[in-house]
């Protein structure tokens, strides 16, 4: 565990101790404040069904940004380690390949969640700086951040798994890129082929779109949950093994 | 297909040996990078592994290292297989990677405080050591610095100080004064040399200066094969050159030829006139011999004028090119 901490503390501070982190934070809390201030725009304009925080969470803006995200968070985390060599080094060092793995996740994966504090912010702004009723629950509100979250750790073991690949960062960043790209497109294949399709039901289960849209409603599926951390999990190990196929393949 | 030996686990490894190598190879494809080799290092001693650029060193270094797991072979490193018990033999271990990769955004202190640390130092004596090694290494001056600033001499000595500073049974430097101007290479030379006191140390070179100048043993491999293990003295006592004795006489070549063709070790005499009416006779004699004492005699016995004897001292690099030269 003291190995574990201080990997993990140490890829923190890659993020928080260099313009890095900080400029990704500015930049998604303003891309936040974009997209909320778009939708509360269309609520001034329209009458809308749905709530503030499903629409804000489904808006195109939204979509746009938070793809972006995580090639730039994960494409760092290895190749980098690969291209200067001090993967050598720290795998000489007594440590364990799953220590190095999940304290890089955890890095990233950290860094990701405190991008979300701006977002929580400006809810909680919007209840205590208006008299209007909030156009949404607290449920829904949870729902959102779950759903963030679930889809974040996915997302994330993408990235180390396409960074752990290669020695280029450009290249980890357009393999994560691309693999975002088939995730979201398999989400979607019941859209367009039409929910008739027999294996509608397993790229629904897959949807990350149709888990947006659910989640902000506050409908929270345990199935879902279960769906995305072993998913991550699996990403993760896959990563570890590319690591360790270097200590043990003849 | 990997064939490992099979340890046994009743087998009782010599106290005394730091590294215990037995037919070690790595294949990359079809190319053999290392070709089963075997050699030992006792505990204290400080070891030059000698070659050629891309004969093998660092392949066998990241093999013992752990970073490289071997096709096939064992070897041990303080009786611990370094492909079983690749963690234990890792804490053993103070490992110096060529051209130093170091995260070049730290601090030097910083860096040396995360490496410590991943050894399983902490708190007082993390910081003693860190102390220590920086004074040893010559960084406490610049331990504020990024090490992305530190010139190449610098950098090269935080990777020393970051093998050292868990105070490792053995030391695996991998050239460790590559790229390094004559001063710094003095100066890591001086070091390596007094860390011998306490370590033992593996260091691969192809400066060969540096090994004659600090190693008491020499392991050579070539393309993958271990060439030559021993002292450095006994290796250039066993040259072909090293019996080769020069006499220059003034005396008819034929019978001066003759003549010391008699001595007993002699195998050919060269003998070649010089300008000014001197002739230079190159006495070749078998390896690990000294016949100057009785071309000395013979010369008095046969009244010859003698104006020079002299026997030719081998050098580690005449034994380097002579087992690593391929015409």
């Amino acid at each position: 565990m003291r190995i574990f901490r201080i990997l993990y503390l140490k890829e923190l501070k890659t993020y928080f101790l260099s313009p890095f982190g900080w400029l990704i934070l500015c930049f998604s809390s303003l891309m936040q404040g974009f997209a909320l201030t778009a939708t509360l725009k269309e609520f001034t304009d329209n009458a809308v069904a749905e709530s503030l925080v499903s629409v804000v969470f489904n808006s195109p803006i939204f979509n746009i940004y938070f793809m972006f995200l995580f090639p730039v968070l994960t494409m760092r985390l290895f190749s980098e380690e690969n291209r200067s060599g001090t993967i050598e080094g720290l795998l000489t060092a007594p440590v364990r390949t799953w220590q190095v793995v999940l304290s890089k996740f955890s890095a990233a994966y950290t860094t990701f969640l405190t991008l979300w504090i701006a977002a929580g912010v400006h809810f909680y702004l919007f209840t205590a700086l208006t008299d209007v009723p909030p156009p949404f629950t607290n449920g829904e509100l949870i729902g959102a951040f779950l759903i963030i979250a679930l889809i974040g750790m996915l997302f994330i073991s993408y990235g180390c798994l396409a960074s752990a690949l290669t020695s280029s960062q450009i290249i980890a960043g357009v393999v994560c890129t691309f693999i975002l790209i088939f995730h979201m497109f398999l989400g979607l294949i019941p859209k367009f082929f039409g929910e008739q399709i027999p294996a509608a039901g397993f790229f629904n289960f897959i949807s990350s779109p149709r888990h947006l849209v659910d989640f902000t409603r506050g409908l929270i599926n345990t199935g879902t949950i279960g769906y995305y951390i072993t998913t991550a999990v699996f990403f993760l190990f896959l990563t570890f093994h590319i690591l360790d196929f270097r200590r043990w393949k003849p | 297909m990997r064939t490992l030996e099979r340890v046994n686990p009743h087998h009782r490894f010599s106290k005394k040996n730091m590294i215990e190598i037995s037919n070690l190879s790595k294949s990359y494809g079809r190319h053999k990078a290392v070709d089963q080799i075997s050699f030992e290092v006792t505990r204290g001693e400080i070891v030059g592994f000698l070659g050629p650029n891309g004969a093998g060193k660092s392949t066998t270094l990241k093999m013992l290292t752990g970073f490289l797991p071997p096709t096939s072979g064992a070897a041990r490193i303080a009786g611990k297989d370094i492909f079983r018990e690749s963690l234990e033999v890792r804490k053993k271990i103070g490992y110096m990677p060529e051209n130093v990769p170091l995260y070049i955004d730290m601090r030097v202190k910083e860096y040396l405080r995360f490496r410590g640390g991943l050894h399983g130092l902490s708190g007082g004596r993390l910081r003693k050591r860190m102390g220590e090694v920086m004074e040893t290494c010559g960084l406490t001056q610049v331990r504020r610095k990024m090490i992305k600033t530190l010139s190449k001499g610098y950098r090269q000595r935080v990777g020393l100080a970051d093998a050292l500073i868990h105070e490792p049974d053995l030391l695996i430097l991998d050239e460790p004064t590559n790229g390094l101007d004559p001063n710094q290479i003095r100066a890591i030379r001086r070091l390596i040399k007094n860390l011998g006191e306490k370590h033992t140390i593996l260091i691969s070179t192809h400066i060969l200066s540096e090994v004659e100048m600090t190693c008491n043993k020499v392991v050579i491999i070539d393309e993958g094969k271990i060439k030559a293990a021993d002292t450095p003295e006994n290796l250039v006592n066993s040259m072909r050159r090293a019996g080769r004795v020069t006499v220059e006489l003034q005396a008819p070549k034929p019978e001066v030829e003759e003549s010391i063709s008699q001595i007993e070790e002699v195998t050919r005499v060269v003998g070649e006139s010089l300008l000014d009416g001197w002739n230079r006779f190159t006495v070749f004699a078998a390896p690990k011999t000294d016949t100057r004492l009785k071309l000395g005699r013979l010369v008095a016995q046969k009244n010859w004028s003698l104006r020079s004897l002299s026997r030719q001292i081998g050098t580690l690099e005449e034994v380097f090119i002579e087992l690593t030269r391929k015409d």
